[in-house]
């Protein structure tokens, strides 16, 4: 009976409905965005946006209401009646709420006139928007106040109370007021999608178009990756003398000749007929050359040639491992020192305590970012010996390497974040040069025999560097119109005596923290996994405090090396 | 996730099960749970050629993309753990599974920072951080120490601000500790909060006693600790448990006790293995409890059918499970992505088994791969020889490690009956939603 007429099963479920889609597969239209203009795939920025403008979340941070801020206002666009109703009626909404909503929704055009609320790292605040100030905000200190309403919004912490005073516009004096309160909306759900209050659409409005106006007023920092301000001009040829043609010029100037180097660029900017029109732009961003490594190209590019020789063999390659790691603990050594001269923040201000702050920040980013270097660099180590051959190379290097090739070798040096210091660290992590120069006969020995995953590892590092390096070049910006005496602790300061309590303990917290790390980087992953996530709360939570008490006494925060053969310094490789 | 073993499934394995709802015929394909409808004179067939029908429901037993082998014995990354914070409890019922947290002598002291913080790093130190981390607080009454809760808590959203962490807690509590700077933190993280009440004041009042000096009833204190966590939970979701004793199977008027103090959710739970004589529920008392569980999910059936949420905590997950074909050799994660952590800081596969060797695992310098192995294909369904032949199997699974040695016939026939409930009130339930998804519509001829 069956074999003449089969049995009909409906799928019930989700496991059902997943074998009988199997089997008969049908094309089904879905309503919603595909996943790739999701929220965290796409560039998102604001005024106007590039793949989402995120001023449109803030055009719900408030439950119920819709919002719009252009310059200086935020105004009510609408009232999502029905929803505060159902609040309402559920109980997570008060009558007084309630009444205000209905205020709004029967009418007029309404727009805030203060925000109370707790605004980020400012704090709870109550501010009148007609009294922040874009054109000179005080943007600095403690206390001070978002620039402009848009910015307020931005900061108000998620999930937290505000109360909203928002006034009936056209109104005169005697203008009608409602009060709301509520919390800060989500914007995102638990899984990290838009929250649902979000409509089809609504993040990829007000977005700006590359090939119209925008394309000229926005400078290359609002652009993705493609639209320099300034750039080298195309070379002449490889053996031009005319430094003219290395100076940066401007991207779009009007002048396409290339007779001669076209004018070079200038701090304050083109002049407006210098630079392509508005309308200009419309019909000649076409002819705007391609820009590799800075400089503009009207040819196919080719790549620079990598030089490096490999080493002769894997006793090299283990020998020139060993030393990298060295470097990355002197010169992160180096780097902390001069982080923990800088001034506190309480004797700071004004502009100068948010660029000590940056240049704290930075500092202890590239010395976390040495920390991974370190444990790449023994990875690789480990992945070449093989695990039973593998000692964790954790000993610092006895000497940095020279700065150009063929110049000596420099000692490790603890100093303030002087002037001289942002130099030296400059030229420590310039491309091509110093560290760099380590890295490169280890490229090109993995090159030849390491897997993929290990030869990445390395290239990061080179790569991680020149971030470090242009990262120097930006601190260096940050200080040099400030007297060294102004932020650091001292401009001259020197190790402490044996006699200092805090430096003796920091050293036995560095004896311990060397010997968790020994201990992590031999178990490997992921046997070493607890260790190695305590040495990271070590560092965080003994020695950095221990490091701030050293400073605090006025003396250089060092690392001694311990008597302890397997963190004996390395020396540079002889070859 | 590591596959250390594969064990074969009973030959003799039933692999579909048939039942019937209100609308009509259906099968369960036992292997996934698949769930398909039967119209009448296809299901006279079905039920007719038997050799027919293997063959089909065989094809239809095999795995599809996505879905993995249940013969596999796994052993994943550890994703969620309990903390034994607390070795005592304000109250004494008398039914306590963890003897007032003190597990007979096994816990003796409460936990320490320096042993919670351990669990915690070791747990995130291994845990895959794309998918949900939960940290738990058991004990004990876990807020006798409050202190070392709040402050793992704080740690632990520290890794979700700062390293990337989902991190979730939950908390089974007794709830009459709580003060206000308790609601405040469950309120402010996504904790799952189970409170412990078994009914209204008579029934709470006799089963759940205070302890010592202060043995006067728990319903007046526990209600007024809640109040105003239930009137604002904030980020937390809130639900009640309630053991079933064999002295007391009025659930109707239990649930509506519960819920009349205003919880949303409320599950019960029948007590398998009593310390005390005279508490556990015996052969004869299953049908009872069966149909007094029914009773309160046909109400919890009819409100949903008026566009009400089903408050009955069994109901409402049984129906999500059947749902998305929810299938398991194992029924819990004992072991696998779930440990207990006991206040010494050892890790048992479960916090029911605190202080048994046969359940300890290692501490938080590292895990005994070798035993967690050995436990995980010991408690492997296809291992349990009673289970073999139970069609019940991938949804039960064999049910609580430490409650196994109290399975009876009886006690596996209220599970098979319930989920026979459970699966035709899906059916009866679905019919509306199904009518949206045009696969529904969808037939597979065999």
């Amino acid at each position: 009976m069956i074999k003449s007429q089969p049995t009909k099963l409906i799928p019930r479920n989700a496991p059902a409905l997943l074998k009988s889609r199997e089997t008969n597969p049908k094309p089904r239209l879905l309503i919603g965005n595909p996943i790739s203009t999701r929220l965290e795939a796409g560039i998102g920025n604001c005024f106007p946006g590039l793949e989402c403008d995120l001023r449109n979340l803030e055009r719900r941070f408030f439950p119920f209401l819709e919002a719009d801020m252009p310059d200086a206002t935020i105004d009510v666009i609408s009232v999502d009646i029905a929803g505060a109703e159902a609040a309402a009626r559920d109980g997570t909404l008060g009558k007084a709420n309630l009444n205000g909503y209905r205020t709004l929704h029967a009418g007029g055009s309404w727009t805030v006139e203060k925000i109370k609320g707790t605004f980020g790292s400012l704090g709870q605040q109550s501010l009148t928007l007609a009294d922040l100030n874009v054109t000179n905000p005080t943007s600095f200190g403690p206390r001070r106040k978002p620039i402009d309403p848009w910015t307020a919004v931005r900061m108000l912490t998620e999930g937290t109370n505000v109360t909203l005073v928002l006034r009936k516009k056209h109104t005169g004096a005697a203008a009608h007021r409602v009060t709301l309160t509520g919390k800060r909306a989500r914007y995102l759900g638990d899984d990290g999608a838009l929250a649902e209050m979000f409509l089809p659409g609504e993040m990829t409005q007000s977005l700006c178009s590359p090939w119209t106006h925008d394309f000229r007023d926005c400078s290359c920092l609002y652009w993705a990756s493609n639209h320099p301000d300034i750039a080298q001009p195309p070379e002449p040829g490889p053996k031009h003398t005319d430094r003219g043609w290395d100076l940066f010029v401007p991207w779009e100037r009007t002048d396409r000749s290339l007779d001669k180097p076209p004018a070079a660029a200038t701090v304050n900017g083109p002049s407006d007929d210098a630079i392509f029109g508005h309308y200009e732009i419309n019909r000649h961003w076409q002819d705007l050359n391609f820009v590799i490594e800075g400089r503009e190209r009207l040819h196919p590019y080719t790549q620079q040639a990598f030089n490096a020789k490999p080493l002769a063999n894997e006793k090299d390659l283990e020998t020139h491992l060993r030393y990298a790691a060295g470097v990355e603990l002197a010169v992160l050594q180096e780097y902390l020192a001069a982080m923990y001269s800088l001034k506190p923040d309480e004797d700071l201000s004004g502009t100068l305590l948010d660029n000590v702050r940056a240049a704290r920040a930075e500092l202890m980013r590239i010395a976390i970012g040495e920390m991974r270097h370190l444990r790449a660099v023994n990875n690789v180590l480990a992945a070449r010996i093989g695990k039973r051959n593998y000692r964790p190379a954790l000993g610092i290097a006895s000497a940095l390497p020279p700065v150009h090739p063929g110049q000596k070798q420099m000692p490790v040096s603890f100093q303030p974040l002087t002037c001289e210091a942002v130099r030296r660290f400059i030229e420590i992590e310039a491309p091509s040069e110093s560290v760099d120069g380590v890295y490169a006969p280890i490229l090109a020995t993995l090159n030849q025999v390491a897997r993929e995953d290990e030869i990445q590892a390395i290239r990061t590092v080179m790569a991680e560097g020149e971030d470090h390096y242009l990262t120097f070049t930006s601190i260096q910006e940050w200080l040099h119109a400030f007297d060294e005496k102004d932020y650091l602790r001292a401009p001259k300061m020197s190790r402490p005596p044996a006699s200092n309590r805090n430096h003796r303990d920091l050293q036995v917290l560095y004896g311990k923290l060397l010997d968790t790390l020994y201990e992590a980087y031999s178990a490997g992953l992921p046997d070493g996994a607890t260790k190695l996530s305590g040495a990271r709360a070590m560092m965080v939570g003994d020695l950095d405090p221990k490091a701030k008490m050293i400073a605090d006494d006025g003396f250089l925060v060092v690392f001694d090396v311990p008597k302890d053969s397997r963190f004996t310094p390395i020396n540079p490789p002889s070859s | 996730m590591q596959r250390i073993a594969t064990i074969a499934p009973d030959p003799a394995a039933p692999m579909f099960h048939r039942f019937r709802s209100e609308g009509g015929e259906h099968v369960l394909i036992v292997p996934y749970s698949r769930v398909f409808d039967l119209p009448a004179e296809d299901a006279a067939a079905f039920d007719g050629d038997a050799a027919a029908r293997d063959v089909a429901v065989a094809a239809l037993a095999r795995p599809e993309s996505g879905e993995v082998s249940l013969d596999d014995v796994v052993a994943p990354q550890p994703q969620n753990i309990s903390l034994n914070v607390s070795s005592s409890c304000n109250l004494s019922c008398s039914y306590c599974y963890a003897a007032r947290g003190g597990f007979e002598g096994a816990q003796a002291e409460p936990m320490s920072w320096p042993t919670a913080k351990a669990a915690i790093d070791a747990l995130l130190a291994r845990a895959d951080p794309a998918a949900p981390v939960t940290i738990g607080f058991l004990g004990g009454e876990p807020f006798v120490n409050r202190e070392l809760l709040h402050a793992c808590v704080h740690y632990g959203a520290a890794a979700d601000r700062h390293r990337g962490f989902n991190i979730r807690f939950s908390v089974t509590t007794n709830g009459t500790l709580l003060r206000a700077e308790d609601i405040a933190l469950l309120r402010a993280h996504r904790f799952a909060v189970t409170i412990s009440i078994d009914g209204g004041t008579d029934v709470q009042d006799r089963q759940r006693p205070g302890a010592g000096r202060n043995a006067a009833g728990s319903f007046a204190r526990l209600r007024r600790a809640i109040e105003p966590l239930l009137a604002d939970p904030g980020r937390a979701q809130i639900a009640a448990r309630a053991t079933v004793t064999r002295n007391d199977f009025d659930l109707v008027r239990r649930f509506a006790d519960i819920v009349a103090l205003g919880f949303s959710e409320v599950g019960f739970s029948p007590l398998r293995m009593g310390k005390t004589a005279g508490e556990a529920l015996r052969d004869e008392d299953w049908p009872v409890y069966l149909e007094a569980i029914k009773s309160v999910a046909r109400g919890e059936v009819d409100r949903f059918r008026a566009g009400m949420p089903i408050r009955l905590s069994n109901l409402a997950i049984a129906l999500k499970q059947i749902a998305r074909g929810a299938c398991s050799p194992y029924p819990c994660g004992a072991g696998g992505g779930y440990f207990s952590v006991a206040a010494d800081g050892r890790w048992y596969a479960c916090h029911r088994a605190i202080g048994r060797r046969e359940f300890e695992m290692g501490d938080s310098s590292g895990l005994d791969s070798e035993y967690r192995h050995d436990f995980l294909e010991r408690r492997h369904v296809h291992a349990q020889q009673a289970c073999g032949t139970c069609w019940a199997r991938y949804l039960c699974s064999g049910a609580c490690h430490q409650e196994a040695t109290a399975r009876t016939d009886s006690g596996c026939g209220f599970i098979r009956g319930w989920l026979d409930f459970c699966l035709a009130a899906y059916c009866d339930l679905s019919g509306p939603a199904m009518t949206t998804l045009p696969e529904a519509l969808e037939t597979v001829a065999l």
